[in-house]
Order: C-alpha cells, then structure tokens, then sequence
C-alpha cells in the first residue's frame, strides 16, 4: 500500500454469499491467498435460499 | 407370474440431471432400482446410436436428461 | 485483522456427510433455511448441497451443549468427527486488504401492525414463499398455505413492506429487487399450480428496470394474467369463521375496493444488520442514511477507509447480477493495490513425472468404498469387491472403509507403484464431488489423471434403494462392470499448455472501457484502448452530474488525464477494428484509422462499446429550440447556461423511446437523470414550475431519496399511460404540454418554457464486432452476456469480457464498476500466464472429414472451423480448437459423418458402458 511497506499477497474476504464467493474466486485465480469469512455453517448466503432467478427462470442453485 | 419390471438404461447430463440423481441421494429419496445411470458431458453428446444400442442390449427403456 | 472462528463441533475433516448425527439427534428446531417453515435437527446441514458439505451441531439448541445430556451424535457418528471439546479460537490474520461483503437483513414485518404479519398465519414473507416455491422445501414445491395446508386460488403480493417507507420502518430508500421477484414469484407459483391460480401484485410504481427485466414484466402481464393494481394497501382483516384475509385498498381516482385472497406475500425489503452496522463501525467505516456502506460514483468499490472494499447488498439494494459485477469489482480493487505481491502466498503442488502406458495391456484397480455404514449397510461391499476381481482386465480389488481418507490415498498411491495399475475405478458416492481427489492421488502416483472412473454405488445406489438391498447390490456389480468396461478403453489425455499474451485490448473508450483499462494496467497489464472518436470520454462527456451530485466534467477529465498519462497504456483515437484472428490467449487485431494500420497481439479483450442516446421523433423535437434532450439540457447545465434561471415553467416526459413496442426495455438511467435535472433547476429557481410526466419512477436503491426531494422541493409528478401519451401544441409562441392527470382523470395544459425529453439509450448493434469476437447480440442489439445472473462482464467465448452500456443501459457508477469487474475476469486469465486445455476435447479425424460445417455452426463456444483453402494439410477440413472447447460433445454427435470423437467420452467407451449393462436388472 501507499505507506511504503511491501503488499502483502491475501485478502479477507467479510461475507460467503454470492458476493464474497465471486470476490473470493477472481482474487484466487488471481493469484491472492484468500480467507472467506462467514458466519453460518456453509457458503451460498440468501441466493441458496432462492428457488428460481429471473429473468430465465433457471434453479438458483 | 411375476410383474413386469422394465431395464431402463439412462445418459444423465454432468451439469444438471446426474447431479439431481445425486441429491436424490442426498435427500434419501427411494426409487425402483431399474435404474442404471450413464453419465454423458452434455446431453448434446448423445447419439441415436446410443438409444439404438441400449434397445438392442435388451433395455426397455431409454431415459435422456439434460 | 482479528477474526474469530466459532466451532461447528464437527471435526470437517473426519466428517463423511452421512447424516447419522441428525438422524440421531433428538432436538428438532425451526429451520432457517426454510424460513422456519420447516423443522431441523441441532445437529445439522444447512441443505442438501452446501458447501462444505459439512455437518454442524448449533450451540444455541443443542442438549449437549446446554445441559451436558444426551450426546446421542458422538454415539452414532462412525467416523468420531463429533468434537464438544472445539472451542471458539481467536485467528489473527495478516492481509494485504479486506472486502466486506456480508450482505442484507430480510426486513422483519412484524412491527407492522396493519399487516399482521405476526398474528395471521397466511400472511407470510417472499422470502417464506420463495421456500415454499422450491423443490427443496417445506412443501417440496407445491404451492399451499400455512393455516390449512390448502391450495389458494387466489394471491396478493404487496410491494415496498419495508422500502420506500418512512412512517413505519424508517427505511426511505427503494429496495431494488422486490418487483422483480414480486413477478417472478408469481409467475412461477401459476406454472406449479395452473392459470387458474389469481395473482395479483399491489405496488406504488413497477420497477423493472434491469437487462431483460420489463419483457419480464410485459409477459407476466399479458401472457400469464398476473394483475397489477397500483395502490399501497393499508389493512388485511381476516374474514370470520374462515382463513382468507380480506383486504381493503383505495384506487388512485379514490375508489374504495375490498378483495378477499386465501394468501399475502409480503415483499420485503433488505436491511443492514445491526451486527453489519457495528461491524463497520468498528472498522471506522462510514456508511449512508440508509445504513448502506458509502462510496462514491468514481471508485464505488472504495471505502471511507483505504484498503478496504465494499461488494453486494452492503454497497446499496441491488440485485444478483449487480452484486456480482460488484464483487470483481472489488476484487479488481484488490488486485490493483497488491499486483506486486501476487503469487506470493499462494501455493504451488509438487509435480510428479506422469508414467509412460502406451501399449499396456489394461490392469485395472477396483477400490469398493463402504462409505462407513453409508454403502456397506445396504450393499454388500465385500461381494462388489469379489466380483470385480471377475472382470476383465482387473488385477485388484479392495473394500475400503472410508475411499476419501488420506490413508487410503496414500494406500491407492502405493498400490499403483507395487501392481503397477494403470487405470483405477473407484466404486463409491459421486464424481462430482469426489473425482478431483482421487485424480490428484492419481496424478501423485505418476499415473495420467484420466485413466479414472468412478462408479457412484451411494448417490444413486444404496441412499436411494435402502430397502432393497439385494437389488443394491446387483445394481452396485452392474456400474462397477459399467465402469471397468469404459475405463479399459481410456487412453491418457494430455492438456495443452498454451502460453497467454499478457497485454489487453479494450475496445472502446468510454467511461467504462477507461476504468477497464486503468485497472488492467494498475494490475501490471499493457493496455491498448481502441476508441473510434477524437476523444476519450464516450457520453459522459455530455452528462453533468451523478446521482450523489459529483460534477462529472471535473471527474472525467481527471479520468482521460490518468489515462492518457499511464505509460501502460496505449490511447488510439480515431482508430476502428478492421480484423480479428486467433482466439483465447493469442488474439491478432488490426486495428485502422484514417492514416494507417497495425497488428496487435494480445491475450484477451474487452468490449466497452457503449450505447447512443435516441434522436426522438415524438414530442416536435427539432421543431423549437425550446424542446431538448436529457443530454441537451445537462449540456446547457455544464456550461452554466444563465438562461435556465429564468424560465417560468420546465416539463420533463420519461420513457421517450423505451419501455414501447419497438424497444421493449427500461432505459434505467432517466428516472433518475429527470429528477436530479429537475432538483437543479427548482434550486437555480425556486419559483419554476417543473413537471415530471412519468409511468413509473424507477430511482432505485438510495437514488429515491432524490425523488423524495424532488416532490419535497415541489416537483409535480404526473403519472400518464402508453396509450394516452402528452402532446407538445404550439400556439403563437406558447408551448404547451397536454396530459390527463391521473388522480383527476382530467385533460390538463401545461404551458412551459421548456420541455426536457428522456430518450430511449440504443444499443449501437454492433454486428461487426460480434462477429470478430463471435459473440452474441440481443434483440434490443445489446451484447449478450455469459449468464445473466453470474456471468454478467463476460462471453460465453472464451477472453472476451463486456462492460457498460454496451451490456444494457447504465449509470456512471454502475458503468465504472462493470469495467473494474471485466478487468478483473480478465485478470484471472492474463494471471494464469499459461491456460491448460482440458483432455476430455473433442478432435476432428480429417480424413473422414465431409467439409460440411455442421460442427461449425451447431458450437456454442465457436471451437470447430475450417482449416484453411490454402493450407498443405487436410485444406477445407474442419479443426477443433482445444483452448475453447468445453467438451460438450454436441459436435461429436452432430457430425455426419462421424469425424469426430470426443476424448474421455468416446463413442467405444460409451458403447462399452452401454454392453457392459446388457447383463443388467
């Protein structure tokens, strides 16, 4: 960062939904060591609870 | 005379069908096991011949899933 | 960063998923999963498909735990993963960056009271529904309701429970995503249950304003019958002696109505969390009135704080699509402040020189899993193993225990060296889950990892035929025979090893096509923007101000300056595409401008094309100097045009051009873009009298804090309809607008000074470009994206990536954060340096070859093509390129005449399987 320490390669990534999961895997194959934090006992957040998507109707799972 | 239970022979998609036979599993579902699974990339690989061939093997049915 | 990691008391690494401790487990509790709709046990998995498939004990339920009885799942478990010892532990982790993305809070209706949410059984939430709509829920997808498990025939959804609402919640911003799901609910509860199923959706303004969303929205209209009715109801009573709910609601023209439905979903909003709220609190983050996490429309991933980043819901309600663009977004962001310490912490395995087989005869290793009691208390494990050792070519078989643990992997590993196997089957749960482990010991052994095959003997064998043993049984030996038959026939696959170009090419320089490109080189990339025009900077040169009231002009110049400045990067005005060759990896455009043309090389692309706002032809544009564009009047807004001060009266009309037969999609950006015009001029003269003639307002997210403003600062808003459009009439000099209002019902004139016409944003239908790349157009001649939900900033073709308009119609920010999320799916390519093709490919046998192109034209990735007229080899054949094809066999089975053959997935081995099962049931 700006105050002159070297970087360091990893990032935490604060929430496993579909957003921390999709942040997590572009800083993975990125070349990033990636911690996922999430509270409850799986990944997947409110998405995995929804039973379709618009507008194509596919499984959200 | 006993009833009539058929071979079904089955070419289940790896992206979507094989994986929903899997959580069939997964939720304990029971279902005659008539059943014998193939599993195909997409269901855009099968070929005519495949039905044809399972037919001839002495399937009575041929189930598709993709 | 301290974080704290609670235990599940489930060892994750013994745990097998078997499911015995929940079966055991004596404590039933609501399940959150199912909106606790549904009961669990303490011990527990949260559904059948997460991940990890892992199972947890809840420390708040468990008896164990709270009374120190029953320990009933340390009993059962076979593997001994139950642990009470697990303690919570303190982790102190050193990162280079943090992103937050924790997510929303469904808003809880309890407190209000008019709903009765509470006290009604039949009053339920979305979020409730959309359990009771899914396959794996409550109900198992069948649509009925909570006081009498009867079928409704009639549903009501009220729109904004918790958005858009201050008197009772608190929450005055728009929640983004309840009209869509609102529709999308309703349509898919009359596909289960049948059109005689009523819907009806109670909503202020309809606000589909998303890719696809209004066609959505039109068809559950017309085609599906849902009912629209446009009013806030304000009391649901329950009609004595029976379970419907009566409901009681004013028409706009003041007509009181009453309706009886058997159900009420209420469409609830999102939240913050308090938790969420204290978080960012703690971090010293600040966040918006609406408890959202701030930031600004130039760097709307950033933080208050450096180095921390902000993705989904906790950045402002949004949508799946959106979070997702946000997500490597922030990833993007990320990457741009720690490119220097890339793969510095990442791990690399050992490599392990693979054993030459060509020529062996087949010898087979069968590996039975007992899966603890999982397969071998239904099927009789030993008998599978027995009589695998009948097959051909099978020189061992064994019965493991556990197939997974390590100690077996490394059994299997030595078992390979000392009996010199030279293809395994490993008879045990699914590959989808499994395989990738047993390639690995595979692979350590020096064994090719495809000369593997798995026989699934659990998941579609002995979990779903428990009753049935012998059958199991029988079953098991005929996928084993399946399984041995194919995987004789299995040679080693290669992957190829192709190196990726590390520079980028973005076409198009807009706001979003620069962003893409900043952030490209920041991460380390050279960088080509191709921009057709003199200038970079695309339509936001004509826009004046974001919704959070940044000058634009200021922002952008300062953007191009950044740009034009960063050695990195590569500026060509004035300069088009001519012709694009080679794929993934290892692209050759030539690009052409007036003067001359050159070749690039490049590894991936990105396509920032943009869009065009519509020349109208309603309203006598052109025909009065008086009647502008949106873009017109920002311009006179950016010059500072005195003018506007002093006229009397302004008239705004939205979806001019959008939301019509022609183009049968909602513009997103003008709601927004009126309003915030309309606040400049009402401020610059208070006395104006300024009209929004509008069919609904669509200020998404925090953007309706605007429209609240606007109607506080005494904007007039009149709603007309389609089929009853404002008329502009010039009389000597008046202009004036005509417009039934619509609580009246009644013709009104308006005579203004000005009259401001948001116009439609067209797609510029670039079809050259999309056949360069091979990507798709939409019918509206937008770019088609990868996956509407997940794949938003990509092709289905592999190194080519989409941001900004040229996906659909957006804002700054959202332009500027699209762009960020497609350099960042283009860095998890360009990173790679290498690309490894998968084995199972599909590959042309030329002589065979008929040279008729179905292969050509029936592939989804563009992968087969023509070889070349001119080529010494096999000239007009087809070719399959191995970098782009997916393995999907839709080639192999097209083709005529049986030229090609899909590797892994041969049609010998798939005929094998097929014989193999002859002696089957």
């Amino acid at each position: 960062m700006s105050n002159g320490n070297p970087a360091i390669g990893s990032v935490l990534v604060v929430g496993g939904g579909i957003a921390g999961m999709q942040s997590a895997l572009d800083l993975a194959n990125s070349g990033y060591y990636v911690y996922l934090l999430e509270k409850s006992a799986s990944i997947g957040g409110v998405m995995s609870q929804l039973d379709k998507t618009f507008p194509t109707n596919d499984c959200a799972m | 005379m006993t009833e009539f239970e058929p071979k079904i022979v089955s070419f289940l998609c790896n992206w979507c069908s094989y994986g929903a036979a899997d959580l069939a599993g997964v939720g304990r579902m029971e279902y005659p096991s008539n059943i014998r699974v193939i599993r195909i990339p997409c269901t855009g690989r099968m070929s005519p011949k495949f039905f044809l061939s399972a037919l001839s093997e002495g399937a009575d049915a041929v189930w598709v899933s993709g | 960063m301290e974080i704290v990691q609670n235990p599940r008391y489930i060892d994750e690494s013994k745990c097998i998923a078997c499911g015995a401790c929940a079966e055991k487990c004596p404590k039933k509790v609501d399940d959150p999963y199912n909106m606790g709709l549904s009961k669990r046990k303490a011990a527990y998995v949260e559904y059948a498909q997460a991940v990890p498939l892992k199972y947890a004990i809840d420390p708040e339920t468990c008896i164990y735990i709270k009374k120190k009885k029953c320990g009933a799942c340390i009993k059962i478990c076979p593997t001994g993963a139950v642990d009470f010892d697990q303690k919570p532990e303190i982790v102190t982790l050193n990162v280079g960056s943090v992103i937050l993305s924790p997510g929303f809070a469904p808003f809880n209706p309890e407190k209000f009271d008019n709903y009765q949410y509470a006290k009604l059984p039949n009053v339920i939430t979305s979020l409730e529904f959309e359990r009771i709509l899914s396959a794996s829920g409550p109900t198992m997808g069948h649509v009925s309701r909570i006081s009498d498990h009867q079928s409704p025939k009639k549903i009501a959804w009220f729109q904004c429970v918790g958005s858009r609402d201050m008197n009772k919640c608190d929450h005055s911003y728009c929640s983004s995503v309840c009209c869509m799901y609102a529709i999308k609910e309703a349509v898919v509860a009359k596909e289960h249950e049948g059109d005689s199923l009523d819907c009806a959706i109670f909503f202020m303004d309809m606000r589909t304003h998303g890719k696809d969303f209004e066609r959505f929205y039109d068809s559950a209209r017309n085609k599906h019958g849902i009912r629209f009715i446009r009013s806030r109801v304000h009391t649901i009573t329950q009609v004595p002696e029976t379970d419907d709910l009566e409901v009681r609601y004013i028409m706009e023209n003041g007509e009181i109505k009453t309706e009886v439905f058997n159900m009420i979903v209420l469409s609830i909003g999102m939240e913050t969390s308090p938790e969420v709220v204290s978080l960012a609190q703690h971090l010293g983050i600040t966040l918006t009135k609406g408890n959202f996490c701030e930031t600004s429309s130039f760097e709307p991933v950033s933080t208050s704080r450096a180095g921390i980043y902000v993705s989904g819901s906790f950045q402002g309600p949004k949508d799946i699509p959106q979070a997702v663009i946000d997500s490597s977004a922030a990833a993007s962001a990320c990457g741009e402040i720690l490119s220097t310490a890339r793969n510095t912490l990442t791990k690399i395995p050992v490599i392990v020189s693979e054993t030459d087989i060509a020529g062996e005869r087949p010898r087979i290793g069968v590996f039975v899993c007992r899966c603890g009691i999982n397969i071998a208390g239904v099927v009789d494990v030993p008998s599978v193993a027995e009589y695998a050792k009948t097959l051909p070519f099978v020189e061992f078989t064994s019965d493991n225990l556990y197939s997974c643990s390590q100690d077996n992997q490394d059994s299997i590993t030595q078992l390979i060296k000392e009996k010199n196997l030279n293809r395994i089957v490993v008879a045990a749960c699914t590959p989808k889950t499994h395989e990738p482990l047993f390639q690995e010991t595979l692979i350590s052994a020096g064994l090719n990892k495809y000369l593997f095959e798995m026989a699934n003997i659990r998941n579609h064998d002995s979990w779903v035929h428990k009753s049935t043993p012998e059958l199991a049984t029988q079953k098991a030996k005929d996928l084993v025979r399946s399984a041995v038959a194919k995987v004789a026939l299995t040679q080693p696959l290669k992957e190829a090893e192709l190196q990726v170009n590390q520079t980028a090419l973005v076409i198009g320089g807009g706001i979003s096509g620069m962003a893409a490109a900043s952030s490209l080189a920041r991460q380390g990339y050279q960088t080509h923007i191709v921009e057709k025009s003199a200038q970079l900077g695309g339509q936001a040169l004509n826009l004046y101000q974001t919704a959070k009231g940044e000058r634009i002009q200021e922002k952008l110049s300062g953007l191009i300056q950044s740009v034009v400045k960063n050695s990195s990067i590569q500026v060509h005005l004035n300069t088009t595409l001519s012709q694009v060759d080679g794929f993934v990896g290892n692209f050759k455009t030539t690009l052409s401008s007036t003067a001359s043309s050159q070749v690039i090389e490049h590894g991936i692309a990105v396509i920032a094309t943009g869009a065009v706002p519509l020349v109208p032809t309603e309203y006598d544009y052109g025909k009065d100097p008086r009647i502008l564009t949106s873009l017109e009047l920002d311009r006179k807004l950016i010059d500072k045009d005195a003018s506007l001060k002093s006229l009397n009266a302004a008239v705004f009309i939205q979806c001019v051009g959008s939301r019509e037969p022609d183009r049968p999609y909602c513009s997103r950006v003008c709601c927004t873009h009126s309003i915030d015009n309309a606040l400049e001029l009402k401020e610059g003269n208070p006395d104006m009298n300024v009209y929004i003639l509008y069919r609904d307002i669509r200020t998404y997210g925090e953007r309706e804090y605007l429209y609240k403003k606007a109607r506080e600062k005494g904007v007039i808003f009149i709603r007309y309809a389609v089929d009853n459009k404002p008329q502009v009439v010039m009389n000597n000099g008046r202009l004036v607008v005509k417009v039934t209002d619509h609580i009246l019902g009644r013709p009104m004139e308006l005579e203004t000074d000005l009259i401001s016409l948001a116009t439609a944003i067209v797609a510029n239908r670039d079809e050259k470009l999309a056949g360069f790349f091979k990507v798709p157009l939409n019918a509206d001649g937008f770019f088609v994206e990868r996956h509407a939900k997940l794949g938003p900033s990509e092709f289905a073709t592999d190194g080519v990536f989409l941001c900004g308009m040229a996906h659909y119609p957006k804002p700054i920010d959202e332009s500027i954060v699209q762009g960020k999320a497609a350099a960042s799916r283009a860095v998890t390519l360009l990173a790679r340096e290498n690309i490894h093709t998968s084995g199972t490919i599909a590959e042309v046998m030329p002589t065979v070859c008929s040279n008729c192109g179905v292969c050509v034209s029936v592939c989804p990735y563009s992968a087969p093509s023509f070889i070349e007229e001119t080529a010494r080899f096999n000239p007009g054949k087809a070719q399959i390129n191995p970098v782009l094809c997916k393995g999907c066999g839709l080639c192999v089975a097209s083709c005529r005449s049986g030229a090609i053959r899909l590797k892994g997935f041969d049609n010998d081995q798939i005929f094998a399987q097929i014989y193999a099962l002859n002696e089957a049931v």
